[in-house]
């Protein structure tokens, strides 16, 4: 019998699986390391060091071209010539050297005795001292030997002194021989000054071995190269819900070239910030090592892969190029992915709170805008929007002002009526169009018409007593400053109140007549003012405006509702709160009219319409959409996408929701009542995509206040300014901060355009605007836009007037200092009122002979009206405080023409014609006419 | 083609067919063991398996589950105890052929053959070792840990799964009360686990691969470890979607999915439907019922049993051991009796004590 294999099993078989397993085990160890060593962002490195290094090469060659060869050259020959003189020198310059050693030795010598010297001295001395106190017999001892030693010491100093002297010239002559080549030297370095830093910078990023090694796997613990760079922002946080945790924004890991001048036509991700000056540059407002990165743009600051950090793609084709060269895909459980870039200023509202206009960024101004305009926040409750008002004009008097008929044809569709009207389309849409649901539509208009003339409050019309002329109605209108919130049909440009075409198929005359004399009566809320029409006026103008039909609209036929629907849907209601039996009863108990006013009262109470317009019952109801507060975090999993194939983003659900708001209930089977019930406000793109940034600007991130942009208290009252010139659209008729007065494109003459308001807080005293405001008078006579009378509150004017006088850096005064100037300053000065005949366009008469442009206001006013500084500041030259003014500059370059007034001192005759002005009564101005 | 294969899966799919699918073929593998061991029957069903996850995989919503690297140890177990089972089913068979005929077992005859511990079983260990570090590496490389990002209080997963070794508890509390499924069946194993040496003392057949001898015994293993326990993990891992709800292998996990629950307590049954008096208020008189039931369900089989076909067991094991084999017994049977009476009765539970937070 064979001997029995001791292991059982062979052996060898065994050796070469344990063979196979170590080298298979070797490989995979390697890939491991290999994987781990492999990281996305130092691809990117290496590719910009290589980007880096070629610029640096180019600028490189650059700068040896622009090198003055030539010189060069020359200064090397002579290097070279004096290198080869001096070694003819070379004998003298050692011995030189030899003697400055040898003179360094004695100088240590010499140095040496003076200390030793110096002991003794202060010894003898301090012994002196003691025993001269004692009185003991040493005293003299010792007063002798520091005699003695005091000379020695003097000498060894000279001795040192003159040994340095010595050793000093014998340098000096050294260096001597040598100045001429250093001086080369320093001259070739000087020129090749540039070229030397861009070869040592080159040196320094150019890869080599020893950087290579630095970067190897497993080395690369020591010193590498490329390494994580990250901005730990001291002051901003991260939320992750249970935690804030402190920023920590890696994105320059990769984004290498974000900071530097130089990248602009760098790929991506190398490029320059754009607006280096405005963010990421060191000396900009949002400076990179104090703000980091994802506060502005969201996303995941801590992670270095570009999956992970939550690039967002700008539109399809990007992300189509994404998925193919990096394998991207949306993070799925990242809350806060970054913002597409088109909607980056969404972040500026999270430091830069509690103002209107947000400096720089366009984008979100304009969403916010839109949003006010739209009245968005009248369903939409937004935490810091609570003062907008309503957008609609209000209805608790509806029965004086609206038919039935009118009311219900308005409802199917505003646009028929006035393509430019401002209310959005609310039945027969999308969701709404099937036959059946048409019908339950007409009879919830007609339920809202006869709920809304049934609750009508009573309200008296003045009645119009004059014929009216409708052509001067039609001048008046387009003249006297309507067109600075209206615009007629296509003729105008502002839109900031109701377009007034149409309005002849839509109300009375008496209801215009009354409104036009005040329309507070009517609406105590609303924003347009009066101007003071007189009723001849406001005759005439209500004729022209009924003028404004819209036949075609008139003609159109709708749709009565059928009893059944009405009855049906007041049951369905009913039946909210009764059983089907009761329900019936309860419809028996009203008339067709109370059923149709029941059913209207339950549509505005669904739909929501209160949001806008304030109806009779619902002045304290409250609004139907969802809050908006923290919209723009808001989790992507709590937004309904229905059946749409859009992307699962939040922004592109906010634009489509825009766009077509019951797209969502597409293919969703549902109660006519239970629809979404946004109406569709046809915003184009561009509007729909402003409006997309404001809704992603709205998040409750924290921000502690020290990141925030806080305003001062003089910021916060321009603040409160900026809001009620945006409410009452001053800008409408006025240049104000930059904007605005844009009726001057509607005049032949840009002399007859409102004044700008620039700089008024520095020219006008603070009781005068005051009281202009409140009541306005004539200032220039020859404009036929007037000044409305806005009826302001208190309040309001003092909000006003402070944001005026501070937004002109004024401290707010209402007393005012007067001041009493010398007679013979105000000789001077009415002598140079006189000579630069200032009456000649500051005309007091109504009739003047110039044209618009050249007029100017009556100068009796400047008593009340104008400051003292502003007045003398507006002489010294008019065209810094109001550029393209047609008041010329009387003191060209600070010097006067009248040499012979006040020692000809322009300063001086600046002050005596604003001293004479400030005493320039009628009286005065008629003495100076007789003459 | 594939397409149809799907949608067929999809359909036949449900709690019941595949509990009941499981049933069947456990049973036939421990009633007939000699086929189900064999080398083709094997092998068919492994190339089954392997053919149905190839195809699957194909399938977006059947590879997000299944390939997600929470999961694929789950399948990898299956396989793997699969595997196991089968050896020892095979094994035992072919060790019970070798007793009848009367030669050794295999282990018998491997009894003498030894080895030197060093080197020969330390090599073999090693380069065993070897291929499980490789195993172990090339796992890492390919299968990344799902780090996701913090979680938010605010937003619960949905689904919410347990753990793996906690998905069978987490598959029960669909049938049962969260007192029974998750305290007292787990005491349940726990304790049974413990008891297994005191109750099952029978000395034959250790140290070798056996079937005939411990017919009994090994039926009920794997009677609780695959329909019990693997079983429920499976479905509880593959086949509940958001909800709970159950989805087939190719269904897309729609946490819109609404299914009509309508389960009726036994209390109801009788008293309502049956006997149309109404609903009791004590709950001692609503649930009698059901407490006569569950009574009756531990006391009459075991006892009526031990009278008749099981005499010999209940003289040889005495008193204690017996009703403590049919205790537990019960208990592990109790899960398909309620899982069944739920698929086919709609019954909810069958004695029901809100008042206590007890149900059954």
């Amino acid at each position: 019998m064979a001997k029995p294999n001791p292991s059982l099993y062979s052996v060898e078989k065994t050796f070469i699986w344990f063979g196979v397993a170590s080298i298979v085990l070797t490989v995979s160890l390697v890939l491991m390391v290999g994987q781990d060593y492999a990281r996305e962002w130092k691809n990117w490195q290496r590719k910009f060091v290589r980007l880096k290094v070629e610029k640096t090469q180019a600028e490189l060659k650059a700068a040896e071209e622009q090198l003055d060869q030539e010189k060069l050259k020359s200064l090397r020959e002579e290097y070279e010539k004096t290198k080869k003189d001096f070694k003819a020198k070379k004998p003298e310059y050692r011995k030189l050297q030899k003697e400055t050693h040898r003179l360094e030795v004695e100088l240590v010598k010499a140095r040496a005795l003076q200390n030793d010297l110096k002991q003794y001295y202060d010894s003898y001395r301090y012994f002196l001292e003691e025993y001269q106190e004692e009185k003991e017999p040493q005293a003299a001892e010792y007063k002798k030997k520091l005699e003695e030693i005091a000379p020695q010491l003097e000498a060894s100093q000279l001795a040192v002194e003159k040994i340095e002297k010595q050793k000093e010239e014998k340098e000096a002559q050294a260096n001597e021989l040598l100045a001429r080549e250093e001086e080369l030297q320093k001259e070739t370095d000087r020129l090749t000054r540039d070229i030397q830093q861009l070869e040592r910078a080159l040196g320094q990023i150019k890869p080599d071995l020893v950087k290579a090694l630095l970067n190897a796997p497993m080395l690369d613990f020591l010193r590498p190269t490329l390494q994580i760079q990250q901005v730990v922002v001291e002051d901003l946080y991260d939320d992750f819900h249970f935690a804030k945790v402190q920023k920590v924004d890696r994105c320059t890991t990769c984004h290498l070239g974000i900071d530097q001048k130089g990248f602009e036509d760098a790929p991506q991700p190398f490029r320059t910030h754009p607006k280096l000056e405005l963010f990421v540059g060191s000396d900009s407002p949002h400076a990179l090592e104090k703000f980091g990165c994802t506060v502005c743009h969201g996303g995941n600051g801590h992670s270095l892969s570009f999956k992970d950090t939550a690039h967002t793609p700008q539109n399809e084709e990007q992300e189509k190029t994404w998925e193919k060269k990096y394998h991207w895909h949306p993070l799925e459980k990242w809350a806060l992915k970054m913002l597409p870039l088109n909607h980056a200023e969404a972040s500026c509202a999270k430091c830069h709170r509690g103002v209107l206009d947000i400096p720089q960024a366009e984008k979100l101004n304009e969403g916010r805008r839109i949003a006010v305009e739209f009245g968005c926040t009248g369903c939409h409750k937004i935490e810091g929007f609570e003062r907008a008002w309503k957008v609609g004009p209000n209805l608790e008097h509806a029965e004086s002002k609206l038919t039935k008929e009118w009311i219900v044809r308005w409802l199917q569709d505003p646009k028929a009526f006035r393509p430019a009207a401002r209310m959005p389309k609310i039945f027969h849409l999308s969701n709404t169009s099937s036959p059946e649901e048409k019908e339950k539509s007409f009879a919830a208009i007609e339920g809202v018409a006869s709920y809304l003339l049934h609750h009508s409050k009573p309200f008296e019309l003045t009645k119009v007593s004059e014929k009216g002329d409708p052509k001067e109605g039609e001048r008046l209108v387009k003249e006297i400053g309507c067109l600075g919130c209206h615009s007629i049909g296509d003729f105008g440009v502002n839109h900031f109140a109701p377009n007034l075409s149409g309005l002849g198929s839509k109300t009375t005359a008496d209801w215009i007549y009354t409104w036009l004399k005040n329309p507070k009566h009517y609406n105590p809320e609303t924003q347009m003012p009066h101007l003071r029409l007189s009723n001849e006026e406001a005759a005439d103008i209500t004729r022209y405006l009924l003028t404004l039909k819209n036949e075609e609209w008139e003609k159109t036929v709708v749709s009565r509702a059928k009893p059944e629907v009405v009855d049906d849907m007041v049951l369905h209601f009913l039946r909210g709160k009764l059983r089907r039996e009761e329900a019936q009863a309860e419809l028996q108990k009203m008339d067709g009219e109370a059923r149709l006013v029941y059913l209207g009262e339950k549509v505005i109470g669904n739909q929501g319409c209160f949001a806008c317009h304030r109806i009779e019952g619902f002045q304290e109801a409250k609004p139907v959409g969802t809050e908006l507060t923290n919209e723009g975090a808001k989790e992507v999993e709590r937004l309904d996408f229905g059946f749409t194939e859009i992307e699962r983003t939040r922004h592109a659900w906010f634009f489509q929701k825009l766009k077509e708001p019951r797209i969502f209930d597409h293919g969703r089977i549902r109660d006519y009542f239970e629809k979404l019930r946004m109406p569709q406000f046809d915003f184009t793109d561009e509007q729909a995509e402003r409006l997309t940034t404001f809704l992603l600007s709205l998040t409750e991130d924290f921000v502690p206040l020290e990141m925030q942009k806080q305003l001062n208290l003089k910021e916060q009252e321009i603040e409160a300014g900026h809001w009620l010139v945006a409410k009452l659209n001053c800008q409408g008729c006025h240049l104000l901060e930059g904007t605005g007065g844009r009726v001057k494109e509607l005049l032949q003459d840009p002399g007859l355009a409102p004044p700008p308001l620039d700089g008024e807080g520095a020219k006008v005293h603070e009781g005068w605007l005051y009281q202009f405001l409140k009541s306005p008078t004539e200032i220039r006579p020859w404009l036929k836009y007037r000044m409305p009378t806005f009826d302001f509150t208190n309040e309001e004017l003092k909000t006003i007037v402070d944001y005026f006088h501070n937004a002109a850096k004024q401290e707010i005064v209402y007393d005012r200092v007067e001041k009493k100037p010398s007679s013979e300053t105000i000789q001077a000065g009415k002598k140079l009122f006189e000579m630069f005949q200032c009456i000649k366009c500051h005309q007091p008469s109504e009739a003047p002979a110039l044209g618009a442009s050249f007029l100017a206001p009556d100068l009796t006013l400047s008593r009340e009206r104008l400051k003292s500084q502003w007045i003398a500041d507006w002489l010294k030259d008019p065209q810094t405080i109001q550029a393209g003014t047609m008041m010329p500059s009387f003191f060209p370059e600070g010097q006067s023409p009248a040499k012979d007034i006040l020692e000809g001192d322009a300063s001086k005759q600046i002050e005596a014609i604003r001293d004479y002005l400030l005493q320039y009564t009628p009286q005065e101005a008629a003495s100076l006419g007789k003459k | 083609m594939i397409e149809g294969f799907k949608h067929l899966v999809n359909s036949v799919s449900s709690p019941v067919t595949v509990f009941t699918g499981a049933l069947i073929v456990l049973s036939l593998m421990v009633f007939f063991p000699k086929q189900a061991t064999n080398k083709w029957v094997a092998g068919g069903l492994l190339a089954f398996a392997l053919i149905f996850f190839g195809i699957g995989l194909t399938d977006e919503n059947f590879k997000k589950i299944v390939a997600a690297p929470d999961n694929v140890p789950i399948v990898a177990m299956i396989f793997i105890f699969g595997y196991f089972t089968w050896y020892a089913l095979w094994k035992g068979v072919r060790n019970d052929e070798r007793i009848a005929k009367g030669e050794p077992t295999l282990e018998g005859l491997e009894t003498n053959e030894k080895v030197l511990v060093f080197p020969y079983l330390i090599f073999i260990e090693f380069v065993v070792a070897l291929f499980y570090a490789i195993g172990l590496v090339v796992w890492s490389l390919l299968l990344k840990a799902p780090l996701e990002e913090p979680a938010n209080p605010t937003i619960s997963p949905n689904p919410s799964k347990a753990p793996w070794y906690f998905l069978g508890l987490q598959e029960m509390l669909v049938y049962f009360d969260p007192w029974i499924a998750g305290v007292l069946l787990p005491t349940f194993i726990i304790l049974g686990l413990c008891a297994i040496p005191y109750i099952d003392t029978e000395p034959k057949a250790s140290g070798y691969y056996c079937y005939k001898q411990r017919k009994f015994q090994i039926i009920i293993f794997l009677y609780g470890f695959w329909i019990l326990w693997m079983l429920l993990i499976f479905m509880g891992t593959f086949m509940r979607g958001p909800n709970w709800n159950f989805f087939a292998p190719f269904e897309p996990w729609d946490v819109h999915k609404v299914v009509p629950l309508l389960n009726v307590n036994l209390s109801e049954f009788v008293f309502v439907k049956w006997l149309g008096w109404g609903l009791p208020k004590a709950w001692f008189i609503r649930e009698l019922p059901g407490i006569l039931l569950v009574i009756f369900y531990y006391v009459a089989p075991p006892a009526l049993l031990a009278k008749t076909v099981l005499k010999k067991h209940y003289e040889r094991l005495g008193v204690v051991q017996y009703n403590m084999y049919a205790v537990l017994l019960l208990t592990m049977l109790a899960l398909p009796i309620k899982m069944y009476l739920r698929w086919g009765f709609n019954l909810k539970y069958i004695v029901a004590i809100p008042e206590f937070f007890f149900n059954i």
